[in-house]
């Protein structure tokens, strides 16, 4: 029985099959937002490893067949940023300086915020590229030198924070441009900023898709600065 | 699909190639991207196959973290000790960021050629 729990194939099929049930109930709940496949698809794994005395190590090592599509999926970020070149070009500078901005915003406060609590450097690393889309927020955190499974959590509430808040905040403060409130809920909260801005309205979502990946590559040169000086 | 998925593929591997051989701290996927973006430059055709696959993975992308937060189950006396403290952090840097962003958009947007709103009718 233990050697079927060393098998990469048996933890890629639970992890699967698992998900599969959680996208379920997350249909069936009408995609109630504290019904999220990952919510519910994780702690039923983590029970799994438990009764199975399968260490993390053990099930990271035989998943690594379906980690490894995200490197592709990052890749092809280039397709959204492509797609929208003339709108680029027109907004050159709005675009790039308010990319800056937030991307440094981001990055900052919350690197400045979890020091001031006295928090550990590996939780500190971890919490910096919580702006980006997980997939890179991932693979920015090993980069630095931070915990990805930490840093999906910063990166899932930054996704909370701008499907919930932003609109009621923006509207709250008169701000009528689709273009800036999509940018800003894409470039703090990823894909579920852009899911959001899209039901606001389409340019909105257009915005916030591009936000998300522009902020893909410029958190990646910030954390690049980052690893040259010595982080 | 397969052209496609090889253009991902191959991209990915060149930008993991350039970031062992060259030292360049950006992650292999991200260089990827970057050598998307001038393949797309170079050879412009359209490419609908290349939007159906990526497409595809960002339609179904959230598996792929599964396995990287089950990593969790490792970390629960960081999540005890500081799981107050960084959603408190990273709700103050939500609100932080979305401001500042709207914020210095806004304030350029004058010196663009498309300042107000009369660009709706122009996508």
């Amino acid at each position: 029985m233990s050697a079927l729990f060393s098998l990469p194939l048996f933890w890629i099929a639970v992890t699967v099959l698992v998900f599969e049930g959680a996208e379920r109930i997350s249909r069936a709940t009408k995609r109630h937002p504290l019904a999220q496949p990952l919510m519910i698809a994780v702690p039923v794994l983590m029970l799994a490893l438990h009764v199975t005395h399968t260490s993390y190590a053990s099930y990271i090592q035989a998943t690594d067949f379906i980690v490894f599509l995200l490197g592709p999926a990052v890749v092809g970020l280039a397709v959204p940023i492509w797609a929208q070149r003339k709108m680029i070009k027109r907004l050159a500078l709005p675009l790039g300086l308010a990319l800056a901005a937030g991307s440094l915003t981001a990055m900052i406060s919350v690197g400045g915020l979890m020091w001031v609590m006295g928090a550990p450097h590996v939780l500190i690393t971890s919490g910096l590229p919580r702006a980006t889309t997980t997939a890179v927020a991932m693979a920015l955190s090993e980069q630095l030198g931070g915990v990805p499974a930490l840093t999906i959590v910063f990166v899932a509430i930054s996704g909370m924070m701008g499907a919930m808040v932003a609109l009621p905040m923006f509207n709250r403060m008169g701000l009528t441009d689709h273009r800036a409130r999509g940018l800003a809920m894409g470039i703090t909260a990823h894909g579920f900023g852009a899911a959001r801005a899209y039901e606001d309205h389409p340019v909105a979502g257009a915005f916030a898709s591009l936000g998300m990946a522009l902020n893909a590559v410029v958190s990646a040169l910030l954390a690049a600065l980052l690893v040259l000086t010595g982080w | 699909m397969f052209d496609a998925l090889a253009l991902l593929l191959v991209c990915q591997l060149l930008g993991e190639v350039i970031h062992r051989l060259a030292h360049v701290p950006l992650p292999g996927a991200i260089l990827g991207l970057l050598l998307l973006l001038l393949w797309l430059g170079l050879v412009r055709k359209e490419r609908p196959k290349l939007g159906a696959v990526t497409g595809w993975l960002t339609a179904h992308i959230t598996i792929l973290f599964v396995p990287a937060t089950v990593g969790l189950i490792d970390e629960g006396s960081v999540l005890t000790r500081y799981g107050i403290g960084i959603a408190v952090a990273t709700i103050i840097s939500s609100l932080l960021t979305m401001l500042v962003t709207v914020a210095v958009f806004r304030w350029a947007l004058r010196f663009s050629s498309l300042p107000d709103e009369r660009w709706e009718e122009e996508l």
